[in-house]
């Protein structure tokens, strides 16, 4: 509560740029302070950079005529409700041409319902969860392919093409990680794998050595950590330093951000994690381009999870708007029935859903992340984690 | 149960109880002395992980080094907000529970403040570097070196203000402002210049507990709420305004936290450090070692 009033007092300060005759402008609210402040720098970045790399252009290509891109952007302060608020701001108020996704599921969830109501088309990006499905189709799209009961069948058949027969999981408290364990306890149990640990901790933990010491003594082949990105932190630092051995450990979200490399270093090499981009996909025409103008302008890699996603939506957003202009309709009908050539290969919607991208993991390799499931993306194979 | 006995929850809870003892202290010295409430106390160990992260980043220099850097910082942040702030605050003469009022919201003010202007500075995207992290063996114990370093340090200094307290001249105005400040006034304490080192090393010890902490933890703007309640858990524990009890609170908590934790389940870590803490303030509200005598 105290907290929410320090965020309120603390994030009024809104960013609206001036529109000019021959721009467009598209409005968002990110989390710039809060709970989610962490998160939102990948999506952000994403968006800066192709609003420069789409100026540098020419502008916006807008059937067929060049308009430059302004931003309109609000902190939400991590409040789904103030998200609410600003996009409806954003429609009605600042009238903005078109709109980017806010950060997080929770958030997506929320302004759906705006847009349905003005009837206002928006790609989404950084959600994921299995009850985006039941939202109602029409105005809102997610690229994403790390649905949770998709991820743990997925992950139920890496676990079995490589032979692991036992497993410990642990999960924080937070909605995707439940989401998560709810799919995959039942899927591991169907395949025969033998669950030997299941520990939950909250969010704000500190210390694991309790929780890993129960995970050393069943010495699991597979260890199956559903985390955010600070606890991600404390699990590498703190398996290393009690030994766990297992082949297979699954860290959920934080080794596809940069700083998670600089964090955990070498301890890190052999996880596998959620996420279905490289730039080492020679299809994908789009991807490496893309990862060197990020590394370029902001001197660290990509979120190969978040900021992709970010930076598909925009490009799915800019192909709609160069065949159907501005008009919300005709905007709605192009997302609904194209096929967008994004960094992350093609995507086509059917419902709300992204219908081609495949649902994957990543092995960090070295210095590299790599496609290593499913193989008809892969960019290299699993190779089991051999030590600290 | 072999867990439970093997030294390696002890190893773990002796590390989180010295960091939580460090960082209770500098709340517990500027409460005893001033009645001021800093709730923006966790934002100084931000401070310190943030001049820990950039000092190891930039110069390659050891957190154990510019520990000294966060501490300076700190004490200077303390100095600026002591004669911006608080002094006309504390020389206006008001009732102790005015002034926890006051202080309350003005600190509330200064995380506020401290938190985004550390967003704007570094944007919120976490960040961490690896310093001391091989694991050392001891018996069946592994411990990674900086959670080593950290618990080291942290004692040391700890013991270091209690000696400071007990033994130098200083230390002793200090404990008699904590004990009694009409009356250390009257012997010829030196109020305003106690008051401005203590708020300087109080702070100044909490921003170490910060460089101490970047070595094991992800840091972000945002991440010193938690200190804060940890801290003011200690010191109510502890009873407020003992600096030996405060002491000794932070590493019961600890060994609570880790072994709590070890007989039940993680999730209930919050339960079990609350449950306590609620415990104590209906048993013994003057703290487990609060007594008649405040300080020792």
């Amino acid at each position: 509560m105290i907290r929410n009033l320090s965020l309120a007092i603390a994030a009024t300060a809104a960013l609206a740029t001036a529109a000019s005759a021959e721009s467009v402008k598209i409005g968002f609210s990110i989390a710039k302070t809060g709970l989610f402040a962490a998160g939102a720098p990948s999506q952000l970045n994403a968006y800066e950079l192709w609003r420069e790399q789409v100026n540098a252009k020419g502008g916006l290509n807008v059937a067929g005529k060049k308009m430059m891109v302004e931003f309109v952007q609000y902190d939400d302060q991590s409040n789904p409700g103030n998200a609410v608020k600003i996009y409806e701001k954003l429609i009605t108020d600042d009238k903005v041409n078109l709109l980017l996704a806010p950060w997080g599921t929770p958030h997506h969830f929320a302004v759906a319902a705006v847009l349905e109501k003005y009837k206002f088309p928006m790609v989404g990006n950084t959600a994921a969860s299995v009850q985006l499905r039941e939202i109602k189709a029409g105005y809102i799209w997610f690229p994403t392919s790390t649905i949770p009961d998709k991820m743990a069948v997925e992950m139920v058949k890496l676990l079995k093409a490589n032979g692991y027969k036992t497993a410990a999981l642990i999960n924080n408290v937070l909605p995707f990680a439940k989401e998560f364990k709810a799919a995959i306890v039942p899927e591991l149990k169907k395949s025969g794998i033998e669950l030997k640990v299941s520990e939950e901790y909250p969010p704000d933990i500190k210390d694991m050595t309790a929780m890993l010491s129960k995970v050393k003594a069943a010495s699991p082949q597979a260890v199956i950590v559903l985390s955010y990105p600070s606890d991600s932190v404390l699990y590498a630092k703190q398996a290393k330093e009690i030994g766990i051995s297992a082949p297979f450990q699954f860290v959920a979200i934080g080794p596809t951000i940069d700083f998670y490399s600089k964090a955990v270093g070498p301890a890190a090499n052999g996880f596998v994690t959620m996420g279905h981009w490289s730039p080492h996909k020679a299809e994908w025409k789009r991807a490496k381009p893309f990862y060197d103008a990020y590394v370029k302008k902001f001197n660290e890699k990509p979120d190969y999870l978040d900021t992709v996603l970010s930076y598909m939506s925009c490009e799915i957003l800019e192909q709609a708007v160069a065949k159907a202009g501005l008009d919300k309709e005709k905007i709605r009908q192009a997302i609904s029935t194209m096929t967008f050539d994004t960094i992350n290969g093609p995507v086509k919607f059917q419902g709300v859903q992204n219908a081609i991208t495949p649902t994957a993991f990543l092995q960090i390799q070295g210095d590299e992340l790599q496609i290593i499931w499913p193989k008809s993306i892969a960019t290299s194979s699993f190779k089991a984690k051999t030590g600290w | 149960m072999d867990a439970i006995l093997s030294g390696q929850l002890l190893a773990a809870a002796l590390v989180t109880g010295a960091l939580y003892a460090l960082t209770a202290l500098g709340l517990n010295l500027v409460y005893g002395t001033m009645r001021l409430l800093n709730v923006a106390h966790g934002d100084l160990v931000m401070i310190g992980a943030y001049v820990a992260f950039w000092a190891f980043t930039l110069l390659a220099l050891s957190p154990l080094l510019s520990l000294l850097g966060s501490a300076a910082l700190a004490a200077l942040l303390g100095l600026a907000l002591y004669y911006g702030l608080f002094r006309r605050l504390l020389d206006g003469g008001k009732a102790a529970q005015r002034l926890e009022a006051n202080s309350l919201l003005l600190f509330f003010g200064v995380s506020v403040i401290v938190q985004n202007l550390a967003a704007l500075q570094f944007t919120s995207t976490p960040r961490g570097f690896q310093y001391l992290d091989e694991v050392y063996h001891f018996g069946n114990i592994s411990v990674t070196g900086n959670r080593i370093a950290a618990f080291l340090v942290a004692i040391a200094i700890c013991l270091g203000v209690m000696a400071f307290l007990r033994f130098h001249v200083t230390g002793l105005a200090i404990k008699a402002l904590i004990q009694r400040r009409d009356a250390a006034a009257i012997v010829g304490v030196n109020i305003e210049r106690v008051q401005i080192l203590t708020l300087c090393l109080g702070f100044a010890t909490a921003s170490v507990a910060g460089a101490l902490v970047s070595m094991t933890e992800q840091i972000s703007p945002f991440m010193g709420f938690p200190f804060t309640i940890a801290a003011f858990v200690v010191i109510i524990l502890g009873g407020l305004g003992n600096i030996t009890g405060g002491i000794a609170a932070g590493f019961l908590l600890g060994l609570l936290e880790t072994y709590g934790v070890a007989l039940t389940s993680s999730a209930y870590r919050s339960i079990l450090i609350y449950g306590v803490f609620v415990l104590i303030l209906l048993v013994r509200p003057q703290g487990l070692l609060g007594g008649r005598r405040i300080v020792r």
